[in-house]
């Protein structure tokens, strides 16, 4: 197939250096009330727990000495039984729960806990079960603290499409906006996302006609304050003056239409975003990624298919974009790259410290970029068996492919890793500062891809492809284990500390504590901790099903508890949960994962743990009838 | 994958006394049978009942050969005959290839139809017999199936990106990634019925049978077979229904030739009875 490629124009470059480039950003703006709450090891306050999305708490109470000790405390049924991404959230007294749909969501009082305060329940058309495309999961909520005149808020997201803000101290809808539209196939999975008085939401749906984007709300009010679209017109992506200026070879101006696309297929051309946000209060810019090109099949879509598969720096006020660097150009594999990011401050090779990001892709690469110009500073293999690609030229951007993992017609690929899960999915990971190190949680799946095309009457025609997955190389291929692996990185050294194998993936992310620990949940059903400093495990506990969120640790009243969801679903979850038996099913995960039947079944909620099973509730008299109030 | 054997019931009767006869002979001839490759779900011409266009046509080949109709029923789309029960030999022929149709080996045609626009009978969109029609028109939704020159229509008149939604919807939004989903025929009739879809772009003989039965009263036009997108090669518009065999059976190929010779006449009432306007045969 011919491909598109396309270089910045000289001239651009040269008109652009005339203008200074980074260093000169504002000085933060002082009184974002996230900044401090997150700051609180008393609160979780987004999913990341800061706005660098570290999933790092400096709580010490637990550690590596005394994590044995660890004990369940108490825990929560949400009463939803498909799969459960993402952590909740505590902010002071409560903590704040949600679900898959029909997306509960739930506020429990601390003191007592377990305790509902409130909660909402919205009535959803059940036509979006159906537009769903893999399970139906809900990533999470955000927090907005309120400013005196308007209440603090818990943002929302429904799987019909809407975006809803709750009032955090009644859970009475305060504004519900229409985000996207089920009637033409776009769903809601992920969670919103507040930088001081705006909320992000992306959008779900790519391969339904949908052509991605991310809108800022005004957080008080609903109101939509702009919208960036994944392709298109540069007006609609909505490119900053100096957009790439620090990497024209990334490409710049006029390329997310027929350019990269043929003819007006970027209408359609997907680009969604669902996966995770973080943000910089000095650089003002936010980051994340955006999906996979549509439609799935790579035969319908010549060209680079700009900008979908992209890492983005955006300014929050105005939704310009100041970098852009696409991993995955004209992706054949449906490496959707919406994984977290995660912000570090560094020294480079160097010794120059610099403002990063680390991305963990789904197509089997770690990234760290310079978050300030979005210049690539380091691009290596989430683990030696990834093959589509030989390495990621640090100059040029460009993944250096090879051809033999490529899914073109009338090839058949085997062994291609990752899979079209990827290596690295929606799990939030987490990034242990004292450290330096990434402890990412790894799907170890590979795949054969036999493309075939199936004329039929009249010219109609059926392009598909015969799609395998099972355990990569290091994995067990007789029993379907080994689906998994979680591993220690550093992003300047390319190093990996420590990399330990696991039955199945873990696709829920990590969470690191200053306890030298490292949290997280498999999908057969534990809860895991581990040395952080050498990944020997220390701890574990049997949750009453398996895992695809991430864990979160708070200290309430001197004690330090760590939280996670249980709920097995989502994509590795589809065979086990809509009982599916064709291996080839769900893209090949019914076949990867047909054994985790027989480890865990469907149910979700939340299981709090604390050094001893330490819980309110000691009091006996907590919670008791104390006779009748006058 | 599932399938079944198993004779129609219109004939089992017929089928119970040879049976018995054989049975009691114990060495008389049996009936000799075409294997018929069929899928349950693809109407108007194969239905799990037997009562579409091809199971009918099938039928009446098969009495022109003094056979009876052996159904091998696939539940899967009849895009999957020719790979999955043709090719593995589990059946001997597919009703309703394209003559050009490389895999097999086909007969010659039995009929010849093209795409057509489905309209309300009065006050539906100006669409005259070109597909550039689809352009100047005021028509802005279009009921077409996925991958089928209809839809190369819709791109190459600027009118598909803005139909994606719609079209998906008319399959109710389910997952396509790697999956044969497709539109049923009956909805791209009932689409512009109902006046959802401003007009159908399909081939005749999908719609036809639902087109005859509307309660609204639709029309079929047929498109001019002059079909060249701007950056392309001809894509063609009518074509040549023919039955297809696997390659090396040319025994069977030349005994289903002479059998549509014999039985054009009652294919041709059929045709008609189904409301399928037929073009001249394409020598």
């Amino acid at each position: 197939m011919k491909r598109f490629r396309t270089s910045a124009s000289a001239f651009t470059l040269a008109a652009s250096t005339a203008l200074s480039v980074v260093g000169a950003t504002l000085p933060a703006f002082a009184n974002d009330k996230l900044v401090e709450l997150s700051q609180s090891e008393e609160n979780w306050p987004m999913t990341g727990k800061s706005y660098k999305a570290q999933n790092y708490s400096k709580a010490t109470q637990i550690n590596t000495e005394n994590v044995k000790n660890l004990r369940p405390a108490w825990a929560f049924s949400t009463g939803v039984l498909h799969g459960h991404e993402g952590t909740p959230l505590v902010i002071g007294d409560r903590m704040y729960v949600h679900a898959a749909f029909p997306n509960p969501t739930f506020a429990l009082d601390l003191n007592e806990p377990g305790k509902i305060l409130w909660q909402h329940k919205p009535k959803q058309a059940p036509t979006a079960r159906a537009v769903a495309c893999c399970d139906v999961v809900n990533r999470g909520l955000a927090y907005w603290p309120g400013d005196g005149k308007t209440p603090s808020l818990i943002l929302k997201t429904q799987l019909d499409g809407h975006i809803v803000a709750l009032n955090a101290d009644t859970g009475e809808e305060f504004w519900k906006m229409e985000n996207s539209d089920i009637k033409v196939g776009s769903t809601l999975t992920i969670a919103p996302y507040v930088i001081k008085d705006t909320v992000l939401v992306g959008s779900s749906g790519a391969e339904l006609g949908v052509r991605g984007y991310v809108t800022a709300y005004d957080v008080k009010t609903g109101a939509q304050k702009w919208r960036a679209y994944a392709t298109g017109p540069d007006e609609d992506i909505k490119l900053a003056k100096d957009f790439n200026m620090a990497n024209p070879h990334y490409g710049q101006k006029g390329l997310g239409t027929n350019k990269t696309w043929e003819g007006d297929a970027w209408k359609i051309g997907g680009g969604t975003n669902w996966g995770w946000y973080a943000f910089d209060p000095d650089t003002n810019l936010f980051y994340y990624g955006s999906g996979n090109p549509a439609p799935w099949n790579e035969t319908m879509r010549p060209g680079d298919n700009k900008w979908t598969m992209t890492i983005w720096g955006r300014d929050i006020d105005t939704g310009e974009a100041k970098f852009g660097y696409q991993k995955t150009p004209h992706d054949e594999w449906d490496y959707a790259g919406v994984n977290v990011m995660m912000l570090s401050e560094q020294e480079d090779k160097t010794g120059k410290m610099r403002k990063l990001l680390t991305h963990p892709d789904r197509n089997g690469i770690v990234y760290t970029l310079d978050r300030e110009d979005g210049t690539l500073v380091s691009a290596d293999k989430l683990d030696d068996t990834v093959n589509w690609v030989k390495q990621v030229d640090l100059k040029t951007g460009i993944p250096v492919r090879d051809p033999e993992f490529a899914t073109r017609m009338d090839h058949k690929a085997t062994e291609i890793c990752p899979s079209a899960m990827g290596y690295h999915n929606q799990g939030h990971d987490s990034y242990d500062p004292e450290k330096k190190l990434f402890f990412m949680g790894i799907n170890h799946i590979c795949m054969d891809w036999e493309p075939f095309q199936l004329p039929y009457r009249a010219g109609q025609f059926f392009v598909g492809a015969t799609l395998w997955m099972y355990p990569g190389p290091k994995g067990d291929r007789q029993n379907y284990e080994g689906l998994g692996q979680i591993k220690a990185y550093n992003a300047i050294s390319g190093k990996y500390a420590w990399e330990k194998m696991e039955k199945f993936s873990v696709w829920g992310g990590t969470l690191a504590t200053a306890g030298d620990l490292v949290f997280y949940g498999t999908l057969d059903g534990f809860i895991k901790a581990r040395n952080s400093k050498t990944g020997e495990l220390l701890w574990k506990y049997r949750l009453p099903s398996g895992v695809i969120g991430h864990p979160m640790t708070y200290t309430h009243k001197g004690t330090q508890y760590v939280a996670i969801y249980y709920g097995v679903g989502g994509w590795p979850g589809v065979g086990l949960v809509f009982d599916l038996n064709d291996p080839t099913a769900g893209l090949g995960a019914v076949g990867a994962f047909k054994n985790l039947a027989n480890y865990t079944q469907m149910g979700g909620g939340v299981q709090v743990f604390a050094l001893n099973g330490k819980n309110p509730y000691d009091d006996v008299n907590i919670g008791e009838w104390t006779g009748k109030a006058n | 994958m599932t399938f079944s054997s198993s004779k129609p019931a219109h004939s089992a009767l017929l089928g119970a006394a040879i049976l018995a006869l054989a049975l009691a002979s114990g060495a008389a001839r049996a009936v000799e049978t075409l294997k018929v490759c069929a899928s349950k779900i693809e109407a108007p011409y194969s239905t799990a009942k037997a009562d579409g266009l091809e199971n009918r046509i099938a039928k009446i080949v098969a009495k022109a050969m003094d056979r009876e109709v052996d159904y091998v029923w696939f539940d899967k789309a009849a895009i999957f005959l020719v790979r999955d029960g043709l090719d593995k030999k589990l059946c001997d022929v597919v009703f309703g290839v394209d003559a050009d149709d490389e895999r097999v080996l086909a007969t010659k045609p039995y009929f010849r139809t093209g795409y057509v626009y489905v309209t309300k009978a009065s006050g539906g969109p100006e669409l005259g017999s070109s597909w550039k029609d689809v352009e100047t028109s005021n028509a802005t939704k279009f009921a077409v199936r996925f991958s089928t020159p209809a839809e190369l229509i819709l791109k190459a008149a600027g009118k598909y990106e803005e139909n994606v939604s719609y079209g998906l919807s008319l399959v109710n939004f389910e997952d396509k990634r790697n999956r044969y989903t497709q539109v049923a025929a009956d909805r791209l009739v009932s689409e512009v019925a109902n006046g959802d879809a401003d007009a159908s772009i399909a081939f005749a003989s999908d719609v036809a049978r639902f087109v005859k039965a509307s309660q609204t009263p639709l029309k079929m036009t047929m498109l001019d077979d002059s079909f060249t997108p701007a950056d392309g090669p001809k894509i063609p518009l009518h074509f040549d229904q023919a039955i297809g065999v696997r390659k090396d059976d040319a025994k069977l190929a030349t005994a289903l030739d002479e059998a549509l010779v014999k039985a054009a006449p009652e294919i041709e009432k059929a045709l008609a009875d189904e409301g399928v306007p037929t073009l001249k045969p394409n020598s």
